[in-house]
């Protein structure tokens, strides 16, 4: 009985390296130990890969007092969460993920920390795989601010920019603390009011970024006269380890929902080059597919804002989102599994595929 | 006659209020002539103008203030619709009335009498409250419980011995805990003869209580008592005052849920307690759920006992449920509900699934006359057999003649035989049956009737009230192979093989009770024929029996599944096992499944790793099995069964990707499904019919609205460790071929990606998909209540209707009602209800319409002017409230509980596993049981700082490192905390001992509990001390995991080597590594002379080169002052008093202080000697002499120059002098000359001693002239100043006279 081990809530076990980061966050905000095992047991090259380490090294980096655990191989972790500690931190992530694999996590986690988050994290910006920071910034924000997370404290900033495979890039991401979050009832996605968008550039021609403007205008002004698509061209020390381009396009409505979209070039080295028009064009194609897709909130957003949603008051809180990504569907059954929070999923018209979902 | 007598003498009496009064008054001052300006102002306008502007600022900001400090900060209200009853705990010092009171109460609300008060009672008091009265001993342990739960408490103060303890105590801890409602009640007030005596003491006690809970708190008087009891008429205040009071919302109460237990019930299987009575226990307890939602599976506090999971709740009809909304007064008898179980008040009792009549405990029907019911005489009967049937049977005879041999059950023994069993294959499905085979078919009765006396015992075990029906089911089962399992009775024999069965047969796909359900109910309105539903009901209750008993079956399916080949052999083997199993009733917790693209999830428990592969799969065997068993409807068990057999076979060769295309598939393999339906010749012609129906209606289902709640949170397994068994052939028997297996790769090890890639873009290009999104953008075409001209449109139609006011012209709006009207009528023509209903209705409707829309347009006028920031946020609360309880209500309770889990209010059934045995051996309902629900993280231990004072009134101080019992949020437990004080630079310094009136800092290793929670501290729980119990109180701070207590450490050195101001050190360090780290410390010789720490030297290890600010001696002491973190022990012994036998619940001891152990062992401590104390003895000191060098010497001025006084040496020979040596003569002389010196040395004495004596006598004689003379000089002064004052007074008169006469001449 004295000192009994570590705690007696029940330890959670998974199998698999999928949807590690959100298994890990929802332990540390629950408080509840984790196992996973099995960790690509199976393959060549078995156990956690370098941007997963170095993920788990963030989240000991955020906390204070939590236990990782990991075997020789690398094929089950065990972490025990610590307390949410936040403060002014650094961490260099691995190139092969980009910051916003990081960065997804973490916006999760500040807003629950003991003292506000400043961190500075250093490596790709922006790749073809996660959501770039670019994005972040123009969608996850405003949504933290929907649920009472605003103030001066909060911002993305991108110092530098990285592209992969070798990045360079460098982003600041500061946060307030909230413990208490607003109920939000987001609904009405209203209509498209504006379009906004930044194409970037790195180590190539600067010529490149306006040509991807060009073409991806040609596509959405047929729907909407307000677009203007900012050029960001980097140079020198803020330019990063390797050329690239891409763009980031964001759809905003009357009542603020943003919707977005986003492609970037192939790594250097890797595939073939792709023509900065081409990807101008499939970018502007996949925001309209977003829109189409409808939902308050856009793809890459849904489990931010369920979580949030989760942690809130004991209050109803409702959101419409577009067709649930796998993703998704996976983080409302974790929320099950560690918060015991169901969610009433409503279909709000059969033709259209819309939800809306009630914690309580 | 005399009524009427009295009616006529009944005075007339005017109205003082109301409209006509007002009407009379009106007329009356009309009359005066005053009656138009009633209204002060306007009568007087000047008597309230503004007279000063500053005043007027003043009172505006007086007003301002005041109603400022009213507001507090707006919650949402999340008070359930039906409140859970109010929680009234009466407590007091023995003796002092409170069983007496609660009775009382009891009585004036009920109109019972309850004998014995055990446990809390619950009653309706009002048509709107319920109250749960409980009892609060003077055990601290209860008293802390009860606070924690308490909503009202009546303090009873025995009026004439004064205050106790006890009521300081609970008062205490209720300030600690969140201060619930406190009504004081003063009772033996009719020891007091004196009036006087009573009404002084009346009031000393009201003041005292008035300091300790608020000024103006309430304080009832129970005057004295009758045949026992108090005064009806002080009891039905009382309860006036109970049923009308007002709580406020507690924080931790708010935020937590928590039941307090009304009933306990031990579920442990009887056999496992007969194996072993020390065994674990399941328990389920029962009470009204309080404060926050419960969620199933969460964690959950007992106080007393410990943490527990909860592995089932469910909720039961309300036992003590408010009357229903009528339009009454008061309640009728029949409403006035009490229910007390534990006191065995509320004869019938509702369980989840069974109804138990109380027949007044085990020895009730001793001394019951007998014949009162016929059927009672059954029940009696049956409870007063104390063995069981087969022991019975076995020692029952026969004696079939008069004087044979009685025949005993082993007598008959051979003749009856055990069915056997005979192996049937099915030609159709091909599987192999067990077919239960009778030597003679002629004994079927026989058995028959074992069967049943069979289901008797094992009703008895289980605890179903499965009727003796379970024959006809068996019956049926045989018939209908697949789906019936679940065999009851003598069908057991069958089970194992029918399991077997199932696991080959079952993996059920996006099986979901809640949709069966509504399925069900979609075709028991269409289609089921009659006899369906017999069928359906059977397995309703079937269900309900799985439900309750379903683990045997999962263990029969798991060891199915595991040695399936083996089958055969183990066939015996495993029967035993299952027999085995279906006794012990020990549920596995099912697991947490997971569906569609990924991972098997498991809620472990630690066993659950240390299972191997093998075990994975059967639990995950386990969990459709699980799955199946709820499945309440037939056919669609059967269908999902057929179904799923087909996904089991294509599983190993197709892979799903998507939940979607799962979906997809699904479909797919309900056609298919379809077509085995139709292969499956042997089943019959019903059955096909219904499962095509069901199979239509599924897809209907499908194809309008693909379930989202199904796909989400709905049970399709894929198993990823299921392969690892398949793929299980051996090479050369050492190694095992591994295909790479794409499938689990995708899932379970798949990338981490939130992005939601699309399969197939659409193309953007083409026309009619643009047009698709053209809506969703501002250009587009927007929706009816949105559009901007039809808005302005709809303005005029609400709007239009206005007058001007200063034209007095009226505008009329367009009649646009009528046409609506019309409409309403048409479709009042289609609809069922009759015409002129349906007109009111919409008439009603319509004005209540036309009602709101005014009341906006008023309020929108008047109230949004002044709108403050608090107004719109009082009103935001409101509307979430409002929305959090639309949300659900029109739900019924089943779904609703999913989703927001059980709300308080409700009463519920709680199920716990692994419950010491001791709370049910020494369960004494005299003690609250509590269950109190846990937050997220609030089943952690890890370390908490607090901010701890220790109590005014505690006698002793509290020692670091001595065991301290706190309570802290729900639980009371004991743990070592470490005091410590933070100095101005943020260190948390190590105290000894508390500080006496300061606050002072404390950590310790225990349960995390959120910031800002309450907590005290009590040394010990056991028996009664005359003084206070209280040690401290305080308040969580933080929950840091890194320690941050220091205690101070000294470092001590020696110089060993001294320059000007540079010294070298040694002794203090080991290694110049660690003099590298202290480079730069500060450090400090005993003697104060003050340095610092320079560099590490080569020559002896650790010594160092330090300067100081002067030289030092080579005695000198040198210090470094370091700081050494201190660590905590890990200690956390939850205190658990319920676990005591009765009778000794108050005398829980923990670990015991190393005081009380070395007072308790006569073990004297250990001093040190350098610590004890001794006479001090100084020394003499001695000091050396002044030396003053020589050139100061010659600066000094001769006064000053030390004089050489010291003696000379010796003279030098040539220095001598010589000795003088006198004549005979010269030695006359001299002794002559002596001897006359000496006697004019003794003239002179005496000449001088009496001319001393001489002046004083002349001195005295002098005095006493002088005396004399002032003497005279006074009396002379005297004789003057009388003379000059009359003189004056002479000279006073002359002159008044003068004056006047002066006057008079004028």
């Amino acid at each position: 009985m004295a000192g009994g081990g570590g705690s007696s809530s029940q330890c959670l076990s998974y199998a698999g390296c999928n949807f590690l980061r959100q298994r890990l966050v929802l332990a540390t905000l629950s408080g509840r130990p984790l196992k996973i095992r099995k960790i690509r047991a199976r393959e060549e090259d078995p156990g956690l890969r370098d941007f997963e380490a170095s993920f788990i090294r963030l989240i000991d980096k955020v906390t204070n007092g939590s236990r990782i655990e990991i075997n020789q191989t690398g094929t089950t972790l065990y972490y025990q969460p610590g307390l949410l500690y936040g403060g002014s931190l650094e961490h260099d992530c691995s190139p092969s993920r980009s910051i916003g694999y990081y960065l997804e996590s973490l916006l999760c986690l500040a807003p629950f920390m003991k003292h506000p988050l400043k961190i500075v994290l250093r490596g790709v910006t922006n790749d073809q795989v996660d959501p770039s920071v670019d994005n972040l910034k123009a969608t996850a924000l405003p949504l933290l601010k929907k649920f009472g997370i605003d103030g001066e404290g909060l911002e993305i900033k991108i110092n530098r920019r990285g592209m992969p495979p070798k990045g360079g890039g460098e982003i600041l991401f500061a946060c307030p603390v909230r413990k208490v979050l607003q109920p939000i009832q987001f609904t009405d996605p209203g209509k498209i009011k504006r379009i906004r968008g930044t194409a970037y550039s790195v180590r190539v021609s600067p010529q490149m970024a306006n040509r991807m403007v060009e073409s991806a205008r040609g596509i959405l002004n047929k729907f909407l006269p307000d677009i203007y698509i900012y050029t960001d061209h980097m140079k020198g020390v803020s330019s990063g380890k390797s050329p690239g381009f891409g763009m980031c396009l964001i759809a905003e409505t009357i009542n603020g929902t943003i919707l977005s979209a986003e492609l970037a070039s192939n790594p250097q080295g890797q595939g073939a080059a792709v023509l900065p028009e081409e990807l101008g064009q499939n970018c502007a194609k996949l925001l309209l597919e977003e829109i189409y897709r409808g939902g308050c909130v856009d793809s890459t957003n849904q489990s931010l804002v369920l979580l949030l949603m989760t942690l809130g008051q004991q209050d109803v809180s409702k959101v419409l989102l577009g067709p649930l990504s796998p993703y998704t569907i996976e983080f409302l059954r974790h929320l099950r599994s560690f918060f015991q929070i169901m969610f009433k999923i409503e279909t709000k018209s059969p033709e259209e595929e819309h939800k809306e979902l009630i914690p309580e | 006659m005399e009524e009427k007598e009295k009616e006529k003498k009944k005075k007339h009496r005017a109205k003082h209020s109301g409209p006509k009064a007002e009407k009379k008054r009106k007329r009356y001052l009309n009359d005066l002539g005053i009656g138009e300006e009633e209204d002060a102002r306007k009568r007087n306008p000047k008597a309230f103008t503004v007279q000063s502007a500053v005043r007027m600022a003043r009172t505006f900001h007086r007003t301002q203030d005041l109603k400022t400090k009213k507001h507090h900060i707006p919650v949402v209200d999340r008070t359930p619709l039906e409140p859970p009853p109010v929680v009234v705990v009466v407590v007091g010092p023995p003796k002092v009335g409170k069983s007496t009171l609660i009775k009382c109460l009891i009585k004036n609300f009920t109109r019972q009498k309850l004998v014995e008060i055990r446990g809390p009672v619950t009653i309706v008091s009002g048509k709107k409250r319920r109250l749960t009265i409980i009892e609060c001993g003077c055990d601290i342990n209860t008293m802390i419980d009860l606070a924690k739960v308490a909503d009202l408490v009546l303090m009873l103060i025995d009026a004439s011995f004064g205050f106790e303890m006890e009521t300081f105590e609970f008062l205490n801890i209720c300030q600690v805990h969140g201060f619930p409602k406190i009504m004081g009640v003063l009772t033996h007030l009719d020891t007091f003869k004196n009036n006087k005596q009573l009404k002084k003491t009346k009031k000393k006690l009201k003041h005292r209580f008035w300091t300790e809970v608020y000024p103006g708190a309430k304080l009832f008087y129970l005057s004295g008592m009758v045949h026992g009891e108090y005064q009806k008429q002080e009891i039905h205040n009382l309860g006036r005052f109970i049923s009308v009071m007002k709580f406020r919302p507690l924080t931790w109460q708010t935020s937590h849920p928590y039941v307090l237990v009304d009933r306990m019930e031990d579920l442990t299987n009887p056999e496992d307690v007969r194996i072993n009575p020390k065994c674990d226990r399941k328990v389920s307890v029962y009470g009204y759920l309080r404060g926050a939602h419960l969620k199933n599976k969460s964690q959950i506090h007992m106080p007393g006992v410990g943490d527990f999971t909860v592995s089932d709740v469910s909720f039961l009809p309300d036992p003590c449920a408010l009357p229903e909304q009528q339009k009454k007064r008061s309640l009728s008898e029949k409403e006035k509900l009490i229910y007390a179980p534990l006191s065995g008040v509320g004869g019938i009792v509702y369980d989840k699934d069974a109804v138990y009549i109380d027949l007044g405990g085990s020895h009730a029907h001793e001394n019951e006359e007998e014949g009162v019911r016929p059927n009672h005489e059954l029940v009696q009967s049956l409870i007063s057999t104390h063995s069981a049937i087969d022991v019975k049977m076995a020692s029952s005879k026969v004696s079939l003649f008069m004087d044979s041999r009685p025949l005993g059950s082993e007598d008959v023994g051979q003749e009856f035989v055990m069915p056997k069993e005979e192996r049937q294959i099915d030609l159709k499905t091909g599987r192999v049956r067990r077919k239960a085979l009778f030597d003679e078919e002629e004994k079927k009765e026989n058995d028959d009737a074992v069967s049943d006396e069979e289901d008797d015992q094992e009703e008895e075990e289980a605890m179903s009230e499965d009727g003796s029906d379970g024959d006809d089911e068996e019956d049926a089962e045989e018939e209908s192979d697949e789906g019936e399992e679940m065999a009851l009775g003598s069908a057991k024999r069958l089970k194992t093989e029918v399991a077997k069965e199932e696991s080959m047969s079952e993996l059920p796909a996006f099986a979901d009770s809640e949709d069966d359900l509504e399925m069900s109910s979609e075709e028991e309105g269409k289609t089921a024929p009659e006899e369906n539903e017999v069928e359906e009901d059977d397995y309703d209750e079937q269900g309900t029996y799985r439900n309750e008993s379903s683990d045997s079956e999962f263990e029969a399916v798991s060891k199915g599944v595991a040695d399936s080949e083996k089958y055969e052999i183990a066939s015996e083997d495993r029967e035993m096992r299952s027999q085995l199993s279906a006794r012990s009733l020990k549920k596995k917790t099912v697991l947490t499944t997971d569906s569609g693209n990924c991972t098997a999830e498991e809620a472990s428990e630690s066993e659950v790793e240390s299972l191997d592969e093998g075990d994975d799969e059967e639990q995950s065997h386990d969990e459709l099995e699980a799955e199946v068993s709820n499945q309440k409807q037939f056919q669609h068990t059967w269908i999902k069964k057929a179904d799923s057999s087909r996904q089991n076979k294509l599983e190993a060769v197709e892979a799903e990707d998507d939940d979607i295309e799962n979906l997809l598939r699904e479909e797919e393999e309900y056609e298919e499904k379809t077509d085995f339906s139709a292969d499956t010749a042997g089943a019959l012609k019903w059955k096909e019919d219904l499962t095509q129906k069901a199979a239509q209606a599924f897809l209907r289902q499908q194809q309008s609205t693909p379930n989202l709640r199904k796909l989400v949170y709905g049970t399709a397994v894929e198993d990823d460790e299921h392969e690892s068994e398949d793929a299980g052939d051996e090479l050369g028997g050492l190694f095992q071929v591994r295909r790479p297996d794409k499938e689990s790769k995708e899932k379970a090890n798949a990338l981490d990606c939130s992005k939601f890639l699309i399969e197939k873009p659409q193309d953007w290009d083409l026309e009619e998909v643009m047009s698709s999104i053209k809506d969703c953008f501002v250009t587009g075409k927007w929706e009816d209540d949105k559009d901007a001209a039809k808005l302005l449109e709809e303005d005029e139609e609400l709007y239009g209707d206005f007058e001007d006011l200063e034209t007095g012209v009226v505008h009329k709006g367009k009649p646009a009602a009528e046409g609506d009207e019309s409409e309403n009528e048409e479709e009042g023509n289609d609809g069922k209800k009759s015409k002129p209903e349906a007109e009111e209705e919409e008439k009603k409707k319509e004005r209540l319409d036309k009602k709101r829309k005014l009341k906006e347009m008023f309020d929108a006028e008047y109230d949004e002017g002044d709108a403050t920031y608090f107004d719109d946020l009082k009103e935001e609360m409101h509307k979430q409230a409002q929305l959090n309880r639309a949300e659900f209500e029109d739900q019924d309770d089943e779904t609703r509980v999913q989703y927001e889990g059980f709300r308080p209010g409700m009463y519920v059934r709680i199920e716990i596993e692994n419950v010491p045995c001791e709370f049910v051996l020494n369960f004494d309902p005299h003690y609250p049981i509590i269950l109190g629900g846990l937050g997220n993280s609030e089943g952690n231990v890890g370390y908490v700082q607090l901010r701890l004072k220790k109590h005014r009134w505690y006698k002793k101080i509290l020692k670091t490192r001595d065991p301290l019992i706190l309570s802290l949020g729900w639980r009371r437990f004991q743990t070592i905390p470490m005091f410590y004080i933070e100095d101005h630079n943020g260190r948390h310094r190590l105290l000894k001992y508390t500080p006496q009136h300061m606050h002072c800092g404390a950590t310790f290793w225990g349960p995390i509990t959120p910031q800002g929670t309450g907590f005290l501290a009590v040394q010990s729980v056991s028996g009664t001390t005359p003084d206070f119990r209280i040690a401290a109180t305080g308040v969580v701070l933080d929950l840091d995991k890194s320690i941050t207590v220091v205690k101070k450490l000294k470092l001590t050195g020696f110089p060993f080597k001294i320059y000007k101001n540079t010294s070298f050190i040694k002794g203090m360090f080991n290694s110049q590594l660690e003099v590298a780290k202290f480079e730069g410390a500060a450090i400090r010789t005993v003697s104060g002379i003050r340095g610092q720490i320079k560099k590490a030297l080569r020559a002896p290890a650790g010594a160092f080169r330090a300067t100081f600010e002067d030289k030092l001696l080579m005695s000198d002491i040198v210090f470094v002052r370091t700081w050494y973190p201190v660590s905590i022990p890990k200690f956390y012994n939850p205190v658990t008093s319920l676990l005591k036998p009765a009778g000794e619940k108050d005398t829980w001891r923990g670990m015991k202080t190393t005081g009380q152990l070395r007072h308790e062992r006569g073990i004297k401590l250990k001093q040190n000697k350098d610590s004890l104390y001794k006479p001090i003895v100084r020394e003499k000191r001695h000091f050396n002499k002044l030396h003053i060098p020589k050139a100061l010497q010659k600066a000094l001025p001769f006064k000053n120059k030390p004089k050489n006084l010291e003696k000379k040496g010796k003279t030098p020979k040539d220095q001598w002098r010589p000795a003088v040596i006198r004549e005979p003569h010269e030695k006359k002389i001299s002794a002559l000359l002596n001897a006359l010196s000496t006697v004019n040395n003794y003239k002179i004495k005496k000449a001088r001693v009496k001319h001393r004596q001489q002046v004083k006598e002349y001195l005295k004689v002098k005095q006493k002239e002088e005396e004399q003379k002032l003497k005279r000089q006074k009396e002379a002064k005297k004789k003057i100043y009388r003379i000059l004052g009359q003189r004056e007074k002479k000279m006073q008169k002359s002159s008044l006279k003068g004056s006047s006469e002066g006057e008079k001449d004028v």
